[in-house]
């Protein structure tokens, strides 16, 4: 269906796009590369008179090595954060979800933004960000503040955002020493699918291998990309054998609270929940031991 | 609010006044007529809108116009420089990387944009590249051919102009894998789809679908849709004809909009023209429809339960057709037998989904003649229906059929954009373009049957079969459409495989509130032919005999009678099972695979072509006369042709009508007619897309183009010859039995020195004779099939036989199936074009593959769609394709034009089973239920371990005496 009509006004600072925000909300929505918007808006699951479009802003897009960590601008493409050269070592993880997410063209469109603040479950990137403690920039024109990123998503297609407000960029802290991360997930292709469930978790070890930090956050199975705090709790200080691995993926199994809808059921998503726990959780220290 | 951009398009600069919500997909196809980028779904699904930016691909139906001026865009018109096509466009062509094409243009540029910054992938960088664009034709298996190759076509390289890589020295008639004709065209992106024609004055329709699976229309109030400005037309039920329409002369239970009642969501109730897509979308959302509602049917098993609501009065039981095929006598044959077993099976409705939506465009002349540009199979179906629905003669009526993208059967019958784009062009006097969105054609359907099967199986103690019993449910939904030949088809191809002695089937076509079904590649036989290859394996493990032998054992000999009366000519069955059993050294790897990896057989076969038409002896009229006579013969020639030889003697044109939709049926038929000729394919040119130009071709559906219409052209071509001959016997001095042609020579049997140029003979001809023109024409064999009811559905000169081999692995943990690698050997008779053979097969089984394992429309209780989009509905991407090996073994049908069969839907018949077995091999539990899904792997091996579980637990209880 077409795009009924519609104003696009193209912001050239962060300023003028919260300003253009705060004048046509609710009228209004963000547009960074548009591949939910626009089909959002062919659907008709919503429809608003104007768009503020974020492409002109130039220092929203690229990832950055600042001295705590990593900076990823909201307008990243997937792609190009996939290609960063500063996605390496300890964060390697994150192109688990960037390569296979999607499609190749939605890559070079979609961004990092996007993909967080749209708060869509089965988004790919907020889980192993959050795993990886990540944290949300979030800027107005009349000023900025940062959250956890698990605290931006507060259910489906909902965060924290102010009507004026927008994401300028997430912050990965720089992993410490003995650290591994991994996203495993599951789609019904081999490429081009949706998650029907995803696991990240990121895993920092003591020198006897035992489990100094742990984080455990699903994808798909909950309203919002959810961390089994339960998970850390249970794993600390323990040495990650078969059935601290089976316990962990126990918890996240109850942590998940699916929907049963066309790519599965609720059973099989839980059971898709344990196994992944258990796969990523070896993927992740795989990738402390080299 | 339009405002003006500029945009730097294949390097030129562009100036146009768009509106803001406007896609780049939208703004190249319908402000700059750039039509080689192709919407197939308008929604980042499929990757046929492709464009790059900046050298990067992205999907232009989800960028914004307003958001990319400035930017620099290519598109597939850009990349051929001053007619030469690029090294990689090149090997698309030679390489046989496109069939219907629609894919193509996103393709190529995916592609372009790989090898740009990484001139040698390797085989995963290919796929990772091209995982974006869908593919429903080639099975991606040339596609990749092409990538992997285009280093051999960098400049200089051969391949300049497509049809004429073989060098004049090489023949490029029958045999030669040639390019397809059409291929250049293709990849360049100047084919044109029926979506890519504007005509003058063009306004654009849509249709209204009913937002209800079951209802009484009460009321329709459209003053509020006419008073839109810019609508041109409104027609509901009370505007259009009382006359019902539909495929099958008995059953025509279609009306042209609903008038007193909706049986699926999204049958049609209301059309609007208007000046563009969009203002007629407004419009659809201006009518008011109130309904009352009735009890929806969804489930086939309900709907024919005593007391279920009729969704059509004179179907009772919802049941529109059954049949009741019985030879032999199956209840004493099993009692007889060694080892019975019964099974039941579930199939799924699949949908085609062609990359190519169906559109049509219709214009009326003033003097009461309609052209109607369609998306078409069937274009003298669409032509005779068009007649019944129009009331107007035949005549009078100019069908165009242009590049199609794909049909597989969802384009084999007439439909409400045709019929509607007629109507609202007669109302607003201006030509009417219709397209159906991804999710209109979903709401359209004539997908595969859902069918519910039992099927019993009588063996001796050798595995021979003594009976088989089959009683099968075909969820049809809503029209009868094709169904009352898929119920027959149902039944009557299941003995033509393997030799059975006893037969029966009880075939039911039932009607439920979901989109009607109709005719898909292999027509009403993939589902059964797959319970029935499940329930031969599963015996063969109960019997302990490999799988392929007991096939061997059963299988179809040559010149036989079956029971239910096919003629079955040449039959090479046993050699395609010998021949893949070799080639995937079944032997070594059959039960000695690790668990969680699995090799699996399943077999199939097809007619060439259906011995009878829907319309017997009525093509000429434009209304139903009334029931005829049955005889046994056609009444008419199913294929014509006429090939007319230019003055100068250097070109042939071919003009038949046959539907060319991606198959490749225009190059065969070339290829063919130019074999009669005795020249080179590439002097040939065709003519199949105008009804006003060229003859009756009944069209591609019952995989019989090669086979009818190859007889039509190289009889056409015969013709031709037959006439130069004496022509060329005085320029030589022989008599004119003693001329032969070949590759634009005319020369004297056994002394091929002497010769002349066939041009030079052809000049002589049109010099002295006037106008050089050959006709032929292909009726099937008279009395074909038996004297049952029933009997005329599977006859045919013809059948294919085909046997494949899957290997697979699967997860254990999630049920997640990789499908590894196809072995298949078909008996296709002699191939015209082996490439176009492989590539149908490859396709094939990618298809198939899907739809074994990820592949079905799904339903709510309420009758709406739950995946009616190519995110919801998925089929194999490139990564999901195994690597396939197809081969063909040797074969010649004496029936057939230079001894050809059919491959086109014989190909998909083999793998529903293939795969299915290669699961149960994998994983230790049969899974009876398409689609194969990941969950119901995991649901069934849990199930088992149960069940073994509890054996054990029961084998360790002490015995206690009963
Ligand atoms: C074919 C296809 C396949 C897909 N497959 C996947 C997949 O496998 N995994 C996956 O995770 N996603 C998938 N997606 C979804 C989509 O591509 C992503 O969610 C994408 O990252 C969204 O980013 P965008 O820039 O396109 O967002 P937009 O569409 O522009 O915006 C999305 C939402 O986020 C808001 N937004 C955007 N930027 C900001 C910001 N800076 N601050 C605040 N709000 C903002 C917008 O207002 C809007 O509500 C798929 C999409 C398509 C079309
Ligand atoms: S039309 Fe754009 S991806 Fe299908
Ligand atoms: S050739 Fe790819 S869709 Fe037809």
């Amino acid at each position: 269906m077409h795009i009924s009509s519609i104003e696009v006004h193209k912001a050239a600072t962060l300023d003028e796009a919260s300003a253009l925000m705060g004048r046509f909300a609710p009228d209004v929505r963000l547009l960074a590369g548009g591949t939910d918007v626009l089909v959002d808006l062919k659907t008709a699951r919503f429809s608003v008179g104007h768009l503020v479009a974020l492409g002109a802003i130039k220092n929203l897009r690229g990832v950055t090595e600042e001295r705590e960590g990593l900076r990823i601008g909201a307008l990243t493409t997937i792609a190009e954060l996939g290609r960063s050269p500063l996605i390496a070592g300890a964060y390697d993880a994150l192109r688990d979800a960037t390569s296979r997410m999607a499609t190749p063209q939605v890559r070079n469109a979609a961004t990092v933004g996007g993909n967080v603040a749209g708060a869509v479950p089965c988004a790919d990137l907020p889980p192993i960000l959050i795993a990886m403690n990540a944290t949300a920039l979030l800027v107005s024109d009349k000023g900025e503040r940062t959250v956890l990123l698990e605290d931006l998503v507060v259910g489906p297609r909902q965060t924290i955002l102010r009507d004026n407000e927008l994401l300028a960029a997430v912050n990965v802290p720089r992993p410490p020493a003995r650290f591994g991360a991994a996203y495993a997930r599951f789609g019904l292709r081999e490429a081009n699918a949706i998650a029907v469930a995803g696991v990240a978790v990121a895993l920092v070890l003591n020198d006897d291998r035992t489990v100094r930090s742990a984080r455990i956050a699903l994808c798909a199975v909950a309203p919002v990309p959810k961390l089994v705090k339960a998970a850390s709790r249970l794993l600390v200080g323990r040495v990650l054998d078969e059935s601290a691995c089976a316990q962990a993926a126990a918890l996240a199994m109850a942590a998940a609270e699916p929907i049963a809808d066309l790519r599965g059921s609720a059973e099989y998503r839980c059971e898709l929940v344990g196994t992944l726990t258990r796969r990523a959780l070896a993927a992740a220290q795989q990738r402390i031991g080299r | 609010m339009f405002t003006a951009r500029n945009f730097t398009i294949n390097g030129q600069k562009y100036d146009v006044a768009i509106e803001d919500g406007e896609t780049l997909l939208d703004v190249l196809r319908d402000r700059l007529h750039l039509t080689g980028t192709k919407k197939g779904c308008d929604s980042g699904d499929c990757g046929a809108c492709t464009v790059l930016i900046d050298g990067e691909p992205l999907n232009s139906c989800l960028l914004l116009a307003s958001t990319v001026d400035g930017r620099s865009i290519t598109t597939i018109e850009g990349l051929a420089q001053n007619g030469e096509l690029t090294p990689l466009q090149k090997s698309f062509v030679a390489e046989g990387g496109l069939q219907c094409g629609y894919c193509t243009p996103g393709m190529v540029l995916s592609a372009t944009a790989l090898l740009e910054r990484n001139p040698d992938p390797s085989t995963e960088e290919i796929k990772d590249a091209l995982a974006g664009n869908l593919c429903r034709c080639t099975g991606y298996t040339g596609i990749m051919r092409s990538v992997e190759r285009c280093k051999n076509y960098l400049e200089g390289g051969q391949c300049a102009k497509p049809h004429e890589t073989a060098s004049p020295a090489e023949h490029s008639g029958v045999g030669a894998s040639i390019p397809r004709i059409d291929a250049a065209d293709k990849v360049t992106g100047r084919a044109l789809y029926t979506a890519d024609i504007s005509l003058p004055n063009m306004a654009h329709g849509k249709i209204l679908g009913s937002s209800i699976a079951h209802g009484l229309l009460k009321r329709i109030d459209v003053s509020k849709a006419k008073a839109l400005p810019g609508v041109l037309a409104v027609l509901t039920g009370a505007d259009v004809t009382d006359t019902k329409y539909g495929v099958s002369p008995a059953r025509y239970d279609e009306d042209v909009l609903a008038k007193d009642k909706v049986r699926h969501i999204g049958d049609p109730v209301a059309a609007v023209a208007a000046v563009d897509e969009k203002t007629a979308e407004r419009a659809l959302k201006l009518i008011e429809v109130e309904y009352e509602r009735l009890p929806v049917l969804t489930d086939a098993m309900e709907a024919i339960k005593e007391g279920a609501p009729l969704i059509h009065e004179k179907y009772k039981r919802n049941i529109c057709t059954s049949v009741d095929y019985n030879f032999g006598d199956v209840d004493a044959a099993f009692k007889e037998s060694h080892y019975v077993r019964e099974e039941t099976f579930t199939g799924n409705n699949v949908f085609q989904s062609p990359l190519e939506p169906h559109a049509s465009i219709a214009a009326w002349n003033h003097d009461g003649n309609l052209t109607l540009y369609t998306s078409t199979q069937v274009p003298p179906y669409v032509q005779y229906m068009m007649a019944h629905v129009l009331h107007i003669p035949l005549g009078k009526i100019r069908v165009i059929r242009p590049a199609v993208g794909g049909g597989f059967g969802t384009k084999a019958a007439t439909t409400p954009l045709d019929i509607c784009s007629a109507l609202l062009s007669r109302a607003c006097g201006r030509p009417v373009k219709m397209v159906y969105s991804r999710e209109e054609m979903f709401h359209y359907g004539r997908g595969r049957h859902k069918q519910h099967m039992k099927f019993k199986l009588g063996l001796d103690r050798e595995g021979r079969i003594k009976a088989v019993k089959s009683e099968v449910y075909l969820d049809g939904g809503a029209y009868t459409s094709f169904g009352v030949a898929t119920a027959y088809y149902a039944g009557s191809m299941i003995p033509t495989l393997y030799k059975m002695p006893n037969y029966r089937y009880d075939g039911y076509r039932v009607m439920t509130n979901k989109p009607a079904c109709g005719a898909m590649r292999g027509h009403g036989v993939p589902q059964p032919r797959f319970a029935f290859e499940c329930l031969l394996s599963m015996a063969a493990d109960d019997l302990g005999i490999d799988p392929i032998e007991i096939r061997r054992r059963n299988a179809m000999t040559p010149n036989t009678m079956t029971l239910n009366d096919l003629d079955i000519g040449s039959c090479e069955f046993s050699a395609t099972l010998d021949a893949v059993a070799e080639k995937s050294s079944w032997k070594e790897k059959f039960g000695k695979l690790p668990k969680g990896k699995g090799i699996g057989i399943g077999c199939g076969g097809f007619v060439s072509g259906a011995g009878y038409c829907i319309y017997r002896g009525q093509v000429q009229l434009s209304h139903e006369k009334g029931r005829e006579q049955f005889q046994k013969k056609a009444i008419f020639p199913h294929a014509n042709a006429v090939v007319r030889v230019s003055e100068d003697g250097e070109a042939a044109v071919l003009m038949i009508g046959a539907a060319e939709i991606g198959q490749g049926s225009d190059t065969v038929l070339v290829q063919m007619c130019a074999e009669s000729l005795g020249i080179p394919a590439s002097h040939m040119r065709m003519q199949s897309a105008d009804s006003e130009v060229s003859p009756l071709d009944l069209g591609a559906y019952s995989s019989r183009v090669t086979f009818m219409a190859g007889h039509a052209v190289s009889r056409a071509g015969a013709m031709v010859l037959e006439k130069m001959k004496p022509y060329a016997a005085a320029m030589l001095g022989c008599a004119a039995s003693e001329v032969q042609a070949r590759d634009g020579k005319m020369f004297v049997h056994g002394d091929a020195s002497r010769n002349v140029l066939w041009a030079e003979v052809a000049r002589q001809c049109f010099n002295d004779d006037g106008p050089l023109v050959g006709t032929g024409w292909y009726k099937p064999p008279e009395g074909l099939g038996g004297d049952y009811k029933g009997a005329t559905v599977g006859t045919s000169p013809a059948y294919s036989f085909g046997s494949s081999v899957c290997e697979l692995s699967v997860d254990l943990e999630t049920g997640k199936v990789k499908i590894e690698q196809f072995t298949d050997y078909h008996d296709c008779g002699t191939p015209i074009n082996p490439q176009g053979v492989h590539g149908q097969v490859e396709g094939a089984i990618v298809m198939g593959a899907g739809e074994t394992t990820m592949e079905g429309v799904e339903f709510g209780e309420d009758g709406h769609l739950v995946n009616p989009n190519l995110h919801g509905y998925l089929i194999m991407t490139i990564k999901d394709a195994p690597e396939i090996f197809s081969g063909v073994v040797d074969s010649y049908e004496p029936r057939g034009p230079f001894g050809a069969k059919e491959i086109g839907e014989g190909s998909t018949l083999p793998v529903l089973g293939a795969v299915a077995h290669a699961i149960a091999n994998a994983t230790g539990v049969w899974i009876k239920d398409l689609p194969i899904t990941p969950e119901k792997i995991v649901n069934a091996i849990r199930q088992k371990k149960a069940a073994d579980a509890a054996r054990r637990e029961r084998r360790d209880e002490p015995v206690t005496a009963k």
